[in-house]
């Protein structure tokens, strides 16, 4: 791995170097969870440089149809034009600045600039000058005056990424392997995914890592932090629930994903609790068998895409009285505000082809568990505030946090997808992988 | 004016249940098929009606019936609801009360009452807070032992939530 470079001052290169040395080892020191340095460098390093999640296309179906994102503090109208391209336009007038677009969402077929009225097709293209020739002369040129563009814009299976840097890898590359475990989801049926309406967002004073965490490989925080669920019945009874499946990391690319079974002796449905007709669709809708026979057994399974998208596809009891279970799916952008400051933006989704009550139960079901009001979520949130607060304390900053769960764990040789695969889901693999990948950037 | 002196008293022990934590006692101000919803509010345009925008149909933060806001209440019972574990410290301001007239319906005589809502939220010993400002669009309901909740929509004035969680009631 590179040395620390020049270039960053001799605070922050000292402390690089600190959590360089204990990577490996499993320490991590607590600062990196709420620096203001770092935060800049992870701008700069990370989030300028990477496949960032922005839309998925079932939220802009039509032409015209478009929602407004965000890549660090730049805002981007995600809009489809009249030619059924999807663009990601810099929300920026090219005349002086003002934001062109008054809405988070909606369908327009041009952008007016509410400043001096330059007036932009939903395509980008320049198309009205108020005073053109008084103000600008003859030989002004509009087709050099459009909106900018995201400088690279990628979707795989109706999931929209954008980069800043014109440089990047393809997403495909980027993505690599972790490709097999995305697709247990976006290839469940032929038709693909929808979205059950806009996201959810709220602000929590945390760091991006740390709720992604969670989610790539904390299955060891459910036996205390969702004890509540435990003791309703809602989660099932065994604590360690969570334990009992596969971690899987895609060494060099700091993705990650949890795949979990039903704990031993419980009597869960196959395939997460789908509808059986879209298991059968299933059968014929994954690309390898392979794919099919982990997707039969498995109750809840997450994926999270280095730097700050996750997902999340649990089983659950819609309350504590309902007999049976239903699954629900969330996708998740941890977006860093600002040190130890995220957005998280929440969107519920479901199989297109789903049959209307099971989308109506799952929607049901992820309003309860997940999100911004979710029984499941709202302790996460709380401890994550609470972690960030003390990482930037004075004492508390240099303390190293144990990330040394399953550090002797020996690969698991008959696990039938890519990665490196644990059989143990108590372990900080995925997230040791992650931070290795973390470095890696920051020092390049 | 009786009516209208007895769903005002309804929504101040309301807010007093919710800001002394009597969940319980709240859950029986409530209508059995109680219908409680938040939905996600976003930036619009100014519509050309006039007016305010942005509510969403297609999206909430809470869309509960009285067996989920139970299962919400029985897990501030479980003592390890952290996000409310220790609880936070909430005031309810409900101001700006207005009552429509009351209408028969097959299951009592019911009346829509909107209401503004302010709530202060602090947590620990910190010296901060979040607000959440709201309107409330309620349907009570005359039932044999009083008025109960039988619809509330909460209309958000926040796009994105200034609170890291909506552990509490509306
Ligand atoms: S800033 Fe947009 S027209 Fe002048
Ligand atoms: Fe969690």
């Amino acid at each position: 791995m590179a040395k620390v470079k020049t270039g960053v001052s001799p605070r922050l290169s000292r402390m690089l170097e600190e959590l360089q040395e204990g990577v490996e080892d499993g320490l991590v020191p607590a600062w990196i969870f709420n620096d203001p340095e770092l935060f800049e460098l992870e701008k700069e390093k990370i989030f300028s440089r990477s496949w960032v999640y922005l839309a998925h296309e079932s939220e802009i179906p039509k032409p015209g149809d478009y929602v407004l994102r965000y890549v660090l503090d730049n805002p981007y109208i995600l809009v489809r034009g009249e030619d059924g391209v999807v663009r990601a336009l810099l929300d920026m007038c090219r005349h002086r600045g003002m934001r062109v677009c008054r809405a988070e969402l909606g369908n327009a077929s041009h952008f007016r600039c509410p400043f001096h009225g330059w007036t932009y097709r939903n395509d980008g293209r320049l198309i009205g000058v108020p005073a053109e020739r008084e103000a600008f002369g003859q030989d002004f040129n509009k087709e050099e005056w459009g909106l900018v563009p995201i400088p690279r814009l990628e979707a795989f299976d109706g999931m929209i990424f954008g980069n800043l840097d014109p440089e990047a890898p393809s997403l495909e590359e980027w993505l690599g392997e972790i490709r097999w475990y995305l697709e247990l989801v976006t290839k469940r049926s032929p038709q693909g995914l929808e979205v059950l309406g806009p996201p959810q967002r709220w602000v929590v004073h945390t760091d991006w890592k740390l709720a992604l965490e969670t989610f790539l490989s904390d299955s060891y925080h459910t036996l205390m932090t969702h004890r509540s669920l435990i003791e309703l019945g809602i989660a099932p009874k065994d604590a360690k629930y969570a334990m009992y499946g596969e971690q899987i990391h895609i060494p060099g690319k700091g993705h990650g994903s949890m795949v979990v079974g039903a704990p031993p002796g419980a009597k869960l449905p196959p395939f997460w609790g789908y509808p059986e007709e879209m298991l059968e669709r299933a059968r014929t809708s994954y690309p390898t068998r392979e794919q099919f026979e982990t997707a039969r057994e498995t109750r809840i399974l997450l994926v999270t895409l280095f730097p700050n998208f996750s997902f999340h596809n649990p089983i659950r009891k819609p309350d504590h009285k309902y007999q049976g279970a239903v699954p629900m799916l969330t996708f998740r952008v941890w977006h860093p505000l600002g040190p130890g400051r995220i957005e998280i933006f929440s969107w519920a989704l479901v199989e297109k082809d789903a049959p209307e009550w099971f989308k109506e139960k799952t929607r049901l079901s992820y309003l309860r568990f997940f999100g911004s009001s979710g029984t499941f979520e709202q302790d996460d949130t709380e401890i994550w505030s609470h972690v960030a607060h003390n990482a930037a304390t004075p004492q508390g900053r240099h303390l190293r946090f144990n990330y040394r769960m399953g550090l002797k764990l020996e690969p698991d040789p008959n696990w039938p997808g890519p990665g490196v695969a644990y059989g143990l889901n108590f372990t900080d693999a995925n997230m040791r992988n992650f931070h290795r990948r973390y470095l890696e950037m920051l020092l390049s | 004016m009786e009516r209208t002196q007895a769903l005002l008293n309804c929504l101040y022990h309301e807010a007093e249940l919710l800001d002394e934590g009597r969940y319980r006692e709240w859950l029986a101000l409530l209508a059995e098929d109680v219908r409680y919803r938040v939905p996600v509010r976003v930036t619009k345009e100014r519509g050309p009606e006039g007016g305010v925008s942005g509510v969403m149909e297609g999206m909430y933060h809470l869309d509960e019936d009285y067996t989920s806001l139970e299962m919400r209440v029985a897990r501030l019972e479980t003592g390890f609801a952290w996000a409310e574990d220790p609880p936070s410290r909430l005031r309810h301001f409900v101001t700006n009360v207005r009552i429509g007239e009351p209408r028969p319906t097959p299951k009592g005589e019911e009346s829509e009452v909107r209401s503004n809502l302010l709530i202060f939220r602090s947590r620990w010993d910190r010296p901060d807070y979040t607000f959440l400002s709201a309107e409330r669009r309620d349907v009570w309901r005359q039932e044999e032992g009083g008025w109960r909740l039988a619809c509330r929509t909460v209309i958000l004035d926040s796009a994105t939530l200034p609170t890291h969680n909506l552990s509490f009631f509306f």
